[in-house]
């Protein structure tokens, strides 16, 4: 334990309920020994959070799972996990299972990342919260019944007796997590583990979310030992920080020092990674973060950006002090400012133009409007963000670009050419010049090639002329392109990490040298650096080559910095774009206020300010108000 | 979709299926060399005399026409009567398919009380002794076949070891079959067999899956025990696919019979369609597939509607 835990919040003084004291795990494969935690020390004391940080691989699930005694069969773990504050503690690392089921849901419970599988299909949420109940206490079904309808009411289910018979996939992802998490608190745990609970939802599911987790915990007292890899989410929820690196911790303390002032280089690297999103009215605090964060940023990019017509329109938003950050271009060297000549042309050419476009699926009463009226288009060597929550429609808008999805109405025009008057082999020929990266990494490469086979297949079907050896070398240089060893071409893509494998897909989806990338979330799956890296990659390339880009992604920071115009859609519809600055600083609806008030950034004071505007502006426009207010926002 | 819409699909689906079983049945048949004639009326009989039986019986028309003709007599209920016995085939149907309706769902019920709780003991017990020894087995039950299983099974338990009878109940009636239940072991019992590796083997790879599954996870982390989980999650779970599949297993049940029934003496449908088939009597071939076929569709959709009630997901579309 170092010297800053001792700071923490007014619970100090307590005992802690958790407390790890040189933790390791070691998993055995058939390869050997792999240690995935070494030395872990640390501590959770009631009513606080600590957000155990770190990349993927970091080991931070893995010291989750050892201290609710959930490790896997081939683990094996050493030193001490305590639990428990006063009276009895025990060892998770040598209790017996039994001792173990004992304990968990009452002392100890958690929430998991993927609400979708973490219940059980077949059984409605009402008895799977009260199976929980009655794990450990002896009363009858109809009693643990009537308690399972409290939580619900509790998480903010809206009508438990009714909800507390459905089953699980009558509920959307949101209110799925809110019944794992009734589960978790249904015996008042002294700990709550939370693995990435939010990653898998909206921004604006995960911050009701957020603010549910934290009411409960205030309310009741609860640790939590939050595990995320989303610095917003930590600077939103988190009284201390600890960073994991390769299966230690790197760096702890309050989470204002390790997320405004990083002492490990790591956590700085980790930190200036990640994409921060710029709002107009963001209360004056900010600079000095940022510039600690990032160090080397430029200075003159800096510059205050009156912008006081733009925040009268907002009711809820920054009353104070109104600068807004003008974000720099990140990715490549192109100034990603909007160009004014090519967004007042309203002709000119278009490498794709979707015009009034619907897309139904179904018939009748049973119809669902995928697309509904969507108009959009991107020109050569532009970058255009769909952006949205999932179900909004914007991975359906790109398949018909792609032109994969054939619209029920409404026109598409590819290069010029529309789609639904062009044969079958011309459409062909048509969609060698548009290349396609897709968001995950292990699914979107045949496991069965090699990665020159993988990057060298469009040049089969497209240029069949093509001698091997020419396809060889042509391979070579476009794995080079993407700044990987030609080495790499004779390699599996299960030896690529996941970055390295994006790589390789935008290796291949630029083999016929496109006009327009299709690019759908094609960094969600990969950690922050890595994500630079490969927006990166795809910025200089776009630079080099001169290809238009559409970029679907629900990140609106990726976005802000990625992309020149925005689209944002809602529901098949789009509401509204423009110029990315523009529609992102000062938007022009509710929807995108909203969604850009839901975002979480990596700044603790900021964060703060921000969400007691969200709340407060919830709470006075909205029914939402129920679950978001009284929160103990002040916290 | 309401339940009753979707039934009347199915049973329209089923339909159609049937009639196309019967077309291919028909033409096969009749695609055989040979023909009923000769073997009714035995090597000594002259051209005219097969000539007048095959006008007798309409086999001298062509296909379509016979076959349309068929189709008409069935919609009254009537499968035609059988050239070697001289019974109509629904009344030959009617006195043999209970018994081995009889002898298939004792073989199913039997080997699926036995392959259920194997087969979730074998993914509890995975890549231990016990998950070894039942997976080899069932290879060795899967693999043998059961006219082979009935005589090592007539063999060791009717010969060596004197416990049940040879030979199966003998009799007419479903009362003269149950006033015999020791006759019916071994029967069953070699039926039985092969149900027992099959889905022991599903429900091993269900559970197995089902344990990896996210929800398990939760449930341990709410503090429910291991045997809990198993009993009241992971079963139910499992189920769902090997209920799927028992629809499509009701004509390898029906095949097996057909062996069973052969090799234990037992006068049902299977044997009826063993010795209709060496003399190529038609009509009753023709309406022993046409129940099996009946069979099957219902069989599926039985396991289709159980998998409505155990799944609610099936019902709304969602899975």
């Amino acid at each position: 334990m170092t010297a800053t835990d001792t700071t923490a919040a007014a619970t100090a003084g307590t005992e802690p309920v958790l407390r790890l004291e040189d933790l390791g795990v070691t998993f055995s494969s058939e390869t050997g020994d792999v240690p995935a935690v070494r030395g872990v020390s640390l501590h959770v004391r009631p009513g606080e959070t600590l957000a155990l940080v770190g990349e993927s691989g970091s080991g931070k699930s893995t010291v989750a799972l050892a201290s609710i005694g959930l490790l896997p069969d081939n683990a094996r773990a050493s030193g001490r996990a305590l639990l428990g504050s006063t009276d009895l503690v025990t060892d998770v690392v040598t209790a017996s299972e039994r001792d173990l089921a004992a304990l968990r849901g009452r002392a100890v419970s958690m929430v998991f990342q993927e609400p979708a599988t973490a219940l059980d299909p077949l059984t409605r949420i009402g008895a799977q919260i009260a199976e929980v109940v009655r794990n450990h206490r002896q009363i009858p079904a109809k009693e643990a019944g009537v308690l399972a309808v409290d939580l619900l009411r509790r998480v903010g289910i809206p009508d438990p007796e009714r909800r507390a018979r459905a089953f699980p996939f009558e509920l959307s992802g949101g209110q799925r997590q809110r019944v794992v998490i009734a589960m978790a608190i249904a015996n008042d745990p002294e700990l709550l583990i939370a693995d990435e609970p939010t990653t898998a939802l909206d921004v604006t599911v995960q911050a009701e979310i957020l603010d549910l987790l934290r009411r409960l915990a205030v309310e009741s007292g609860t640790g939590v030992l939050l595990v995320t890899h989303n610095m917003g989410v930590v600077a939103d929820f988190a009284d201390r920080v600890a960073v994991m690196l390769q299966g230690r911790i790197v760096e702890t303390g309050p989470v204002e020092d390790v997320l405004l002032r990083p002492e490990h280089e790591y956590t700085r690297r980790l930190l200036a990674a990640v994409p921060r999103l710029a709002v107009a009215g963001s209360p004056a605090v900010p600079g000095a973060s940022d510039a600690a964060a990032r160090p080397g940023a430029g200075s003159g990019e800096e510059a205050g950006q009156a912008s006081g017509q733009a925040s009268g329109q907002e009711s809820g938003e920054g009353s104070g002090a109104v600068a807004a950050e003008v974000p720099r271009p990140r990715y490549g060297t192109r100034a990603r400012s909007a160009n004014p000549a090519r967004d007042s042309g309203t002709d000119g050419e278009r490498v794709v133009d979707l015009r009034d476009v619907s897309v139904v699926y179904g018939r009748r009463t049973g119809a669902v409007r995928a697309l509904d009226g969507v108009s959009l288009h991107v020109r050569p060597g532009e970058t255009v963000g769909l952006v949205g929550e999932s179900g909004s429609g914007k991975s359906t808008a790109a398949r018909v670009a792609l032109g994969l999805i054939r619209p029920t109405a409404g026109t598409v025009t590819l290069f010029g050419s529309d789609l639904r008057r062009t044969r079958a082999r011309a459409r062909r020929s048509l969609r060698a010049g548009i290349g396609v990266v897709l968001q995950d990494p292990v699914a979107s490469l045949d496991a069965r090639m090699t990665v020159q086979e993988c990057v060298a297949e469009p040049l089969r079907v497209h240029r069949r002329g093509m001698s091997a050896k020419d396809r060889q070398e042509h391979v070579a240089e476009l794995l080079e392109r993407v700044r990987l060893p030609r080495a790499y071409a004779q390699r599996a893509p299960r030896e690529l990490s996941g970055g390295q494998r994006q790589r390789v897909s935008l290796a291949r989806a630029l083999a016929l040298a496109p006009r327009l990338l299709v690019a759908d979330e094609p960094t969600s799956a990969l950690d922050v650096s890595v994500q630079e890296a490969v927006l990166e990659v795809i910025s200089e390339l776009q630079e080099e080559l001169g290809f238009a880009c559409l970029f679907v992604s629900h990140d609106l920071a990726v976005v802000q910095h990625f992309a020149e115009r925005v689209v944002v859609m809602r529901a098949g519809r789009i509401e509204e774009q423009g110029g990315t600055m523009d529609t992102l600083l000062h938007p022009g609806t509710d929807y995108t206020r909203r969604l850009l008030a839901a975002v979480p950034v990596p700044d603790p004071v900021r964060q703060r300010q921000r969400r007691t505007a969200r709340q407060a502006a919830a709470a006075g426009t909205g029914p939402a108000a129920g679950t978001a207010a009284g929160t103990g926002a002040t916290a | 979709m309401s339940t009753f819409l979707y039934l009347i699909r199915r049973v329209l689906q089923a339909l159609a299926v049937i009639l196309i079983v019967t077309v291919a049945t028909f033409c096969l048949l009749h695609a055989l060399p040979g023909g009923p004639a000769r073997g009714i009326l035995g090597p000594q009989a002259t051209v005219q005399q097969i000539a007048q039986f095959n006008h007798e019986q309409s086999l001298d028309r062509p296909l379509p026409v016979q076959y349309v003709a068929y189709l008409g007599r069935l919609l009254h209920g009537d499968l035609g009567t059988s050239y070697t016995l001289n019974e109509p085939v629904s009344q030959l149907i009617q006195e043999r398919l209970p018994k081995t309706l009889v002898l298939t769902l004792l073989s199913a019920v039997v080997g699926l009380l036995l392959a259920i709780p194997l087969g979730m003991w074998q993914a509890v017990r995975r890549n231990k002794p016990v998950d070894y020894v039942i997976t080899t087995l069932s290879f060795v039950a899967y693999s043998t076949p059961v006219y082979f299983l009935g005589l090592m099974l007539v063999l060791v338990f009717s010969h060596v070891l004197p416990w049940f009878p040879a030979q199966a109940p003998q009799g007419d009636t479903l009362a003269q079959v149950f006033a015999d239940p020791a006759g019916l072991v071994l029967p069953v019992v070699a039926g039985a067999a092969s149900v027992v590796a099959v889905f022991s083997r599903y429900m091993r790879g269900a559970t197995l899956e089902n344990l990896s599954e996210d929800y398990v996870r939760t449930a341990r982390a709410g503090g429910s025990r291991r045997g809990a989980i198993l009993r009241r999650h992971v079963f139910r779970n499992s189920l769902t696919p090997v209920v799927a599949m028992l629809g499509y297993y009701v004509p390898v049940l029906f095949g097996g019979a057909l062996v069973v029934e052969q090799l234990f003496n037992y006068p049902g449908m299977g044997l009826l369609f063993w010795t209709a088939a060496q003399s190529s009597d038609y009509p009753v071939l023709l309406g022993c597939v046409l129940v099996i076929s009946v069979a099957t569709v219902v069989g599926t959709l039985a396991a289709d509607v159980v998998q409505r009630f155990i799944d609610p997901r099936v019902k709304e579309g969602h899975a």
